[in-house]
């Protein structure tokens, strides 16, 4: 990895360990590193603890999403997805040369990419996003593919699960927000975020276009944005209470006690409050970021960790500042 | 006469005679006459008597000495022979000498004198008894040997000179060989040529061989040797003055003995006149200490279109390191390139052959203390005059400064050759591919050669508007290429261009760096946009992403081996994807603002939308 490929690359994704002690980050070549969190939040942390203790190429392309279930980290990049396991990544064992624990799973499908996975704990499905404009329902447990939610008709963007009433929303490059009951399999609604207008502030921004790339949801709430203005959603009323002015699109959202925290455009992770004030923006090393993620799994690891178009991962201890950078 | 001188006499005589003055005038007149006449007549006689006996005497004088020189030549002949054996003899008249000489010639001992001597000399029943005879006998055998002696040499001088008569003899004849061997050998040089021998040649690059210092030397041997074996194209030849080559390699006893007759002068001159300035004598002293070898070698590399790549080496005697200066010859005008003047400027050429060899300082630590005794900060002042000392030529010279690796001569200079003739030659093919590029680039237009032509959309609309150079100094006052030098990613020796790029509204500039090496080492681009507002790399992230895919996906840029036609490759792959932003651009902000400034033109599966630029772009290159 010479200077200029460093210079060049950008953090897509990141997933923590299911005990919480490392962290899994992967980029725009490809390549996936983890991290020992354990030892970069020590006392007597150098800056080689700083640096991945692991790092392999998972894809040929660049990787979209990554997951962790209790037991294995989910990568998926240009139309694969790969389960690498847990235990073996935390040994530092290559996970490439051991051919039997990466199974390479929907090479029968043809995606062109696939953009967010997630997870449906209630019957253990892995519920997959793609480039061919579908979401893909796979048993976990057989690995077959039970069902296909049609109904987008652009690339989706991002997933997301309703735990209480068991709903899949996911957001797309059509600008609609769809919501899916995971039983049935079929759409509940439908909502075209970018007509709609609060309090006389459009949520559409016409330069940036009508794709959604981020969802979150918190029981009745629910978090949007991409190319309109990120926003706050009631569900029950399927109606939107606040916008949040925010200058550039934004990537991920995510609700963190009465906080709204989001990355996007701009060199800043944003923390905003349900009324619609943006009440700081923190500033951080790369100049836009992809990505944000909280782990909550574990106490002594409370971190915020968000990278973007840099090879370096911001790490936030106390979420008011930016403690050390992780990278590649 | 004789009377004139009895005449001029009287006036003395009358005056002797007469006594004191006042007597003079009291005699008669006529007795004075008669008895002046009497006495002027026996005057006369007393001095005509007095004439012939000063003759008579000076006869008998003379005489004398005829005789005794007679009776003395009678001598020396007699003791001639004597003398002549023994030549450092004081030749001596007084008989006194001559008597006590045999006393001092050195006689063979007694015994030595009985056994040798044949019996008519040694006459034993006589001499055996008395001591005279014997003695008289010995000096007897003495002067027969010496005799014998005296003949013998008298015989070997004559041989001697015969013997250096037939020599000279032979001289000359071996001389007038000479012009005739010179005819024979012009004449066989046309046969020489044609098969392919250059006997002749070798003999004289032999001959003058031997005068060069050991580092050129080892050069030579193993740069003739390469071309030899494995490079037909490859040539060495000696050039410089051989007599001061010949006059620094004289013994040194004459040069000291010159340099003490030159510092007696040097001291009178110094005590009669003022001393010159230090500043002078500093001068001198490193004129003295960075003086050059006389003889240098020329290694010349040609290039398959024709183009030859002249080195010319020298050998620092004091600093003991090799420098190079360096001229292209071209069999095609390369003029009409203004960016292009750096590129083939010999200071530059060389430059980074190997990673970080800048051959701005001596690689020879020693010369830091030499510097430091006569003034000299820095090599890099002299460097334009002396030439270049890279690291890689003193490795070829069997100079090894560093401690890297234990060869040392000829097996270090024998490592290094294959290398570093092949990327001499990549350097100057590269170069002189620049050179062309350059020349079209000038003018707008971006040469994409046939084989490269897969790699790229049937039609580009976005145009190169513009190609210059830039400074150092100028590169680095952009605002949007900090993040390039916080990465150290840019030295001074590099080169800098700017590249403008348009489309309609749009103007893109791209500031190039690009590494002494390439094209081992990619050009690094990068990009501000001006269309509606101005957007670089750092706050758009369609345009980094452009700019990953021209500097980080650069191996499928680089074309047919050996990868010259990566920066027009990189060009056209850079209007190629401002087609692909402007349009899909465009294509995001719909309504009312009127007919799209950039029409699709392309397939384009996807539009916009910030990540997934990269993407799009790998749906581009599937037909």
């Amino acid at each position: 990895m010479g200077p200029v490929e460093l210079l060049h690359m950008s953090v897509f994704s990141q997933s923590f360990s299911p005990c919480g002690r490392f962290l899994a980050a992967g980029n725009n070549y490809g390549e996936i590193a983890v991290f020992s969190l354990s030892a970069a939040l020590s006392p007597d942390a150098s800056e080689g603890s700083q640096k991945p203790i692991l790092n392999f190429t998972a894809h040929d392309g660049p990787v979209f999403t990554l997951l962790s279930t209790d037991t294995h980290l989910l990568s998926a990049g240009n139309g694969e997805i790969r389960a690498w396991s847990w235990a073996e990544l935390i040994k530092k064992v290559s996970p490439i040369n051991s051919r039997n624990t990466s199974t390479q799973v929907l090479t029968s499908l043809e995606i062109p990419e696939i953009n967010a996975m997630i997870i449906n704990p209630k019957d253990n499905s892995l519920v997959v996003g793609g480039g061919d404009n579908n979401i893909h329902i796979m048993d976990m447990e057989t690995g077959i593919f039970k069902s296909v939610l049609k109904g987008h008709t652009d690339y989706i963007h991002c997933l997301c699960f309703k735990e209480r009433e068991g709903e899949i929303l996911s957001g797309g490059e059509d600008g609609a927000v769809r919501i899916w009951d995971s039983r049935t399999n079929r759409p509940v609604h439908c909502i075209e975020v970018f007509r709609y207008e609060v309090k006389q502030i459009r949520m559409r921004m016409p330069q940036f276009g009508k794709w959604i790339s981020c969802l979150a949801t918190d029981s009745d709430w629910m978090l949007c944005g991409g190319g309109p203005s990120l926003s706050l959603w009631h569900l029950r009323s399927m109606s939107p209470t606040s916008v949040f002015p925010l200058p550039g699109c934004q990537r991920e959202a995510v609700f963190h006690q009465d906080l709204i925290m989001s990355v996007g455009e701009g060199p800043y992770v944003s923390h905003c409050l349900h009324g619609g004030t943006v009440k700081a923006q923190i500033p951080c090393t790369p100049s836009s970021l992809n990505t944000l993620a909280l782990n909550l799994k574990n106490t002594e690891h409370r971190v915020m960790t968000v990278g973007g178009s840099s090879h370096q991962i911001d790490v936030f201890t106390n979420f008011s500042y930016r403690a050390f950078s992780l990278s590649f | 006469m004789s009377s004139d001188a009895v005449k001029k006499r009287k006036p003395k005589v009358i005056r002797n005679e007469t006594g004191t003055p006042e007597t003079k005038r009291g005699r008669a007149e006529g007795d004075q006459s008669v008895e002046i006449e009497e006495r002027r007549t026996q005057c006369s006689v007393h001095f005509i008597t007095l004439k012939k006996l000063n003759r008579l005497a000076h006869m008998r004088l003379k005489k004398g000495r005829d005789q005794t020189h007679e009776v003395n030549t009678h001598i020396v002949s007699s003791s001639g022979e004597f003398y002549n054996a023994f030549p450092s003899l004081e030749m001596s008249w007084k008989w006194t000498f001559l008597e006590s000489q045999h006393e001092e010639i050195e006689l063979v001992s007694e015994e030595e004198f009985f056994q040798e001597a044949p019996a008519e000399i040694s006459r034993p029943h006589v001499t055996r008894d008395d001591q005279h005879q014997l003695t008289l006998a010995r000096l007897d055998w003495e002067l027969e040997q010496r005799k014998r002696l005296a003949e013998q040499y008298k015989m070997s001088l004559a041989r001697k000179e015969k013997i250096q008569k037939a020599i000279e003899q032979k001289r000359e004849y071996l001389s007038s060989l000479q012009p005739g061997l010179q005819n024979i050998m012009q004449a066989s040089l046309p046969v020489q040529e044609y098969l392919a021998i250059p006997f002749e040649h070798m003999q004289k690059q032999a001959e003058v061989s031997r005068h060069l210092p050991p580092p050129l030397y080892v050069l030579l041997v193993q740069a003739g040797a390469y071309g030899q074996a494995c490079d037909k194209n490859l040539s060495v030849s000696i050039s410089g003055d051989v007599d001061e080559a010949k006059a620094l390699s004289r013994p040194p006893e004459d040069s000291q003995d010159d340099e003490s007759d030159s510092d007696a002068e040097e001291e009178q001159q110094n005590t009669k006149r003022r001393r010159p300035t230090v500043g002078v004598q500093l001068d001198d002293k490193r004129k003295e200490m960075l003086r050059r070898h006389p003889l240098s070698l020329c290694v010349d590399l040609k290039c398959k279109d024709g183009s030859v790549l002249h080195l010319f080496f020298y050998y620092l005697m004091n600093l003991n390191i090799l420098t190079v200066k360096t001229k292209v010859s071209t069999t095609t005008d390369l003029s009409g390139a203004v960016s292009a003047g750096s590129l083939l400027n010999s200071e530059s050429l060389l430059n980074c052959l190997y990673a970080s060899d800048h051959g701005k300082e001596t690689p020879n630590p020693a010369n830091r203390y030499q510097f430091d005794k006569v003034g000299i900060t820095t090599f890099a002042d002299y460097v334009s005059d002396l030439g270049h000392p890279y690291v890689w030529m003193q490795k070829l010279g069997g100079l090894q400064f560093s401690s890297d690796s234990a060869l040392t001569g000829s097996a270090l200079s024998a490592s290094h050759m294959e290398r570093t003739m092949k990327l001499l030659r990549g350097r100057l093919q590269a170069r002189l591919a620049l050179h062309k590029q350059f020349s079209s680039l000038e003018h707008s237009i971006i040469p994409v050669s046939s084989e490269c032509q897969h790699l790229f959309p049937a039609k580009v609309v976005s145009g190169l508007m513009r190609w210059t150079m830039m400074s150092h100094q100028e590169f680095t006052e952009l605002g949007f290429v900090q993040h390039v030098l916080k990465a150290g990613l840019v030295h001074e020796t590099d080169l800098f261009f700017m590249a403008v790029v348009e489309r309609g509204t749009a103007r893109l500039l791209a500031a190039v760096v690009m590494n002494p090496r390439y094209p081992e080492v990619a050009p690094l681009f990068s990009f501000s946009l001006h269309w509606k507002g101005e957007r670089s790399g750092r706050t758009d992230d369609n345009l980094r992403a452009m700019e990953s895919e021209v500097n980080v996906f650069r191996s499928e840029l680089q074309g047919p081996r050996p990868g010259l036609q990566l920066l027009t490759n990189q060009i056209q792959r850079l209007c190629v994807c401002l087609d692909v932003y402007l349009e899909t651009e465009s294509q995001v902000c719909d309504g009312s603002e009127g007919p799209k400034e950039f029409p699709r033109e392309k397939m384009c599966l996807r539009t916009a939308s910030p990540i997934k630029m990269n993407k799009m772009q790998g749906l581009q290159k599937q037909p």
